[in-house]
C-alpha cells in the first residue's frame, strides 16, 4: 500500500505538477506542497495552500485528489467552491428541491462539493469574514447541515487555497485558520522548470474522462436516488476511472486500501523522544507563569524570566488542534517513509507546516528575522526557526525531560518523592499537573 | 482520564555523562596505564630505588620500557600528562630521572605522531637520556632543560633542546641532529659514530668523537 501511495506522489511530480524540492528527510528530497497534499487526502485532514497565483497551488490539490480518490478531474472542478464576495451557502452546501418545495416537500438537493469526498475552497480568502463560518462546521466535523437536513461525510479531505494579500482578498479568520492542519506554501519552482511547464500546458488531460465525468455528473444530480444507492452507483464509475488510471501505470488504491492505511497510520506510535518532545514544544506554545497560561489578550509580564522562551515571542495559545495535527501528519509521515515508530525527525518536519497559519508572533519576533534569507514565506519560516529552538532546548535535556515526566508518573501512583525540578516550562507544567504550583 | 504521565512509566534514564566527563574517563585510563606500565619497569630495573647509568643497564631498561608500552594507546598529549605525574608523589612515588628519560624516549619512539613537543618549563624535573634512539623522521622538541645523556644512541631524529643540556649528549649517537639552543655540558658527543650535534651556547667539553660534526655557535669544534 506504501508502494502504490509513493506510486502516486512519482506519477504526479515526473507528469503533472513540476516543482523543486523544498523538504529533506532522512535523506530524501521531496516538495512539501505535493507530500502534505498527499498525506491529507490519506488522513482526511485539511490543508491551506498559499501562494501566487498561477503557481499550482489547486491544481496540486486536484491532481493528488483525482488521483488518490479515482475521480476524474472534471468531476472535482464542478465540486469545488471558488471564493468571492457574493458566494452563498446554497451555492456551497446546498439548496432546496424547488420541484418537492412546491409540493408542499421540504427538501434538499446536496452540492456536489458536500457530496464529494474531495472538497476544494479556491481562493478562501476572497470569502468574505462572515461567509466563512459557512464552512466551518463541515470542515471541521464533516457534517453538512441545510434546513433541517445533515449530510455526513464518512471520507473526506479539504484543500484551501489562498493568495496574498491584494485588493481583493479579507482575513482568514483565526477560527477557521485553526481548522487547517496544516499550511504550505506552491512556490515557483524557477525559470528552467517554469519553461518545462510551458511545454506541457495539455497535462490535465491525462486525468480527465468526459464519458464518466458525465455519469459521474448525472449520478451526483440525481436528487431521487437515495444516497446509499447513490454512492454505490459512484463508487462504481470510480472503479471504471481506477481502470483507466491503471492504464498510465497507477496504482490507485480502493476504498477498502485507503481505510487500512488510515488503521494503520492511526495504530503508529510516537517514540518516547518524539513523545517527549511535542509535550516541550506545546509547553513553550501555551505556558504563562504569571497567569496560567498564554492569552491574545494578556501581555507578558515585565522581566518575566521565562523571556527565553517561545512563549515570550508569541501572542496566542495554541490551540489543542495543533498536537492532533502534528501526531496525524507526523504518523502519516512515518508510515509513508516506512517507519516503525514517529521519531523527533518526523515530529520536527511536521511541525512548522502545523503551528505556521496558528501562531501570532510578536513584532519583536518577526523584526529579528524578517530580512534573513529564506526560501519560505515568513510564518513558515518563523516557524522552522522556533521549531528548530526548542528541539535545540529539548536536545540539551532530553534525558532529564523525559526522567521529569516518568517521575511524575511515579507520583501520580503514589510514590514519595518530589517532582524534577527544571527552568524549562515543561517542568512547570508537570508540577502544576501533579498540583505541586 | 488517562494517566498523562503513562507513556513513561517504564522509562529508565541513562546515567547522564557528559562529553567531557567521557574524555577525562578515558584519559584517566590512559593515565593509569602509563603509570603502571613504568612501576612495572621500576620494579625491574631497581629493585632498591637505585639504578645506575651503564651500557648494559641502558639497553635492558629500554628493552623493558619498550616491552611494557607495546600495544598502549596513547597520544602526545598524554606523554606531556606523564610528565606532570612525575611531580605528583602520591602518584608516581618512586621518580628515576634516568629511567624516566628512558621511559619517555621509549613513548615517544613508538608514538604515531610525527613531531612531539614537551614542556618541561616550570616543572622540577631534570630528565636524563630523553631523546635515546630517537628514529628517522622523528623531531623531538623540548622547552626546558634536560640532565645528562640526552640524546645518546639518536638514531636518525632530530632532536631540539629549547634550553640546556647536561654531560654526555649526543653520546654514541648513530645520526640525526641534536640542536640545544643553551649550553651543554662535559663529554658532549663521546663515541658518536655520525650526524650532528649543533650547540647555539656554551660546550663545557667535547668527548672523543669517532665520527659526526659538533657545532658550538656556529663553529665546527669537532672533528
Amino acid at each position: 500500500m506504501r508502494k502504490s501511495l509513493k506510486n502516486i506522489y512519482d506519477f504526479i511530480s515526473d507528469h503533472l505538477y513540476f516543482y523543486r524540492p523544498d523538504l529533506e528527510i532522512n535523506g530524501e528530497k521531496y516538495n512539501s506542497t505535493l507530500l502534505f497534499s498527499l498525506l491529507t487526502t490519506v488522513v482526511q485532514g485539511k490543508q491551506l495552500i498559499v501562494g501566487e497565483p498561477g503557481l499550482g497551488k489547486t491544481t496540486s490539490a486536484e491532481y493528488i485528489c483525482s488521483v488518490f480518490y479515482q475521480i476524474p478531474l472534471g468531476t472535482i472542478w464542478l465540486s469545488e467552491v471558488a471564493g468571492h464576495p457574493e458566494q452563498t451557502e446554497e451555492k456551497i452546501v446546498g439548496r432546496p428541491n424547488l420541484g418537492l418545495l412546491n409540493k408542499g416537500i421540504e427538501s434538499v438537493v446536496w452540492s456536489n462539493f458536500v457530496q464529494l469526498p474531495v472538497k476544494i475552497v479556491d481562493e478562501i480568502n476572497r470569502l468574505p469574514e462572515t461567509k466563512q463560518s459557512i464552512i466551518l462546521d463541515g470542515v471541521d466535523r464533516g457534517n453538512w447541515q441545510y434546513l433541517n437536513e445533515m449530510f455526513t461525510n464518512d471520507e473526506y479531505c479539504l484543500f484551501a487555497t489562498a493568495n496574498y494579500q491584494d485588493l481583493g482578498t479579507f482575513t482568514i479568520i483565526p477560527p477557521m485558520l485553526d481548522r487547517f492542519d496544516v499550511m504550505v506554501e506552491s512556490k515557483h519552482p524557477g525559470a528552467n522548470i517554469s519553461y518545462l511547464i510551458a511545454s506541457f500546458y495539455k497535462k490535465d488531460e491525462l486525468l480527465r474522462h468526459e464519458k464518466y465525468e458525465r455519469e459521474l455528473n448525472k449520478l451526483l444530480n440525481d436528487s431521487k436516488l437515495s444516497y446509499e444507492i447513490k454512492i454505490e452507483r459512484i463508487e462504481k464509475v470510480y472503479a471504471k476511472f481506477s481502470k483507466h488510471l491503471e492504464k498510465m501505470g497507477l496504482q490507485p488504491i480502493s476504498k477498502q486500501k485507503r481505510k487500512a492505511i488510515q488503521n494503520e497510520i492511526e495504530d503508529m506510535e510516537l517514540d518516547l523522544d518524539a513523545n517527549a518532545f511535542l509535550r516541550t514544544l506545546i509547553s513553550e506554545l501555551s505556558f504563562c507563569y504569571k497567569y496560567g497560561q498564554k492569552r491574545a489578550n494578556e501581555k507578558c509580564e515585565e522581566g518575566c524570566h521565562f523571556t527565553g522562551y517561545l512563549c515570550h515571542s508569541i501572542k496566542n495559545c495554541i490551540s489543542n488542534r495543533f498536537p492532533i495535527s502534528v501526531k496525524l501528519y507526523a504518523k502519516a509521515l512515518a508510515w509513508f517513509l516506512g517507519n516503525k515508530k514517529v521519531n523527533v525527525e518526523h515530529i520536527k518536519t511536521v511541525a512548522p507546516y502545523a503551528l505556521s497559519h496558528r501562531l501570532q508572533w510578536k513584532e519583536e519576533f518577526i523584526a529579528i528575522y524578517e530580512k534573513e534569507t529564506r526560501v519560505d514565506p515568513l510564518p513558515i519560516y518563523l516557524a522552522k526557526v522556533a521549531v528548530d529552538k526548542v528541539l535545540e532546548r529539548y536536545g540539551e535535556q532530553r534525558e532529564s525531560i523525559k526522567e521529569a515526566l516518568a517521575v511524575a508518573y511515579d507520583i501520580s501512583q503514589g510514590k514519595q518523592i518530589a517532582p524534577l525540578e527544571g527552568d524549562h516550562p515543561i517542568y512547570w507544567e508537570i508540577k502544576r499537573d501533579l498540583g505541586e504550583l | 482520564m488517562k494517566n498523562p504521565f503513562f507513556e513513561f512509566k517504564d522509562f529508565r534514564p541513562k546515567k547522564r555523562e557528559i562529553p567531557l566527563d567521557k574524555i577525562i574517563a578515558s584519559k584517566e585510563k590512559v593515565m593509569d596505564a602509563l603509570i603502571k606500565a613504568y612501576d612495572r619497569l621500576v620494579e625491574q630495573e631497581a629493585k632498591e630505588l637505585v639504578w645506575l647509568v651503564s651500557y648494559h643497564s641502558v639497553i635492558r631498561a629500554y628493552a623493558n620500557a619498550e616491552k611494557s608500552i607495546k600495544d598502549m594507546q596513547y597520544g602526545v598529549e598524554d606523554i606531556e600528562e606523564f610528565l606532570f605525574e612525575i611531580e605528583n608523589p602520591s602518584r608516581l612515588p618512586y621518580p628515576i630521572m634516568g629511567l624516566c628519560g628512558l621511559y619517555i624516549s621509549a613513548l615517544c619512539n613508538h608514538i604515531k605522531e610525527k613531531e612531539i613537543i614537551l614542556d618541561l618549563q616550570n616543572k622540577n624535573i631534570n630528565l636524563h637520556l630523553l631523546g635515546y634512539r630517537l628514529p628517522k623522521g622523528k623531531k623531538l622538541i623540548v622547552y626546558g632543560d634536560l640532565g645528562d645523556f640526552t640524546g645518546i644512541g639518536l638514531n636518525g631524529g632530530e632532536l631540539l633542546v629549547e634550553g640546556n643540556a647536561g654531560n654526555w649528549t649526543g653520546a654514541g649517537m648513530r645520526m640525526g641532529k641534536i640542536v640545544v639552543k643553551k649550553n651543554v655540558g662535559r663529554r658532549t658527543g663521546e663515541d658518536m659514530v655520525g650526524g650532528e650535534i649543533y650547540v647555539e651556547g656554551k660546550i663545557l667539553g667535547v668527548g672523543n668523537v669517532r665520527y659526526g660534526r659538533i657545532y658550538e655557535k656556529g663553529g665546527i669544534v669537532s672533528p
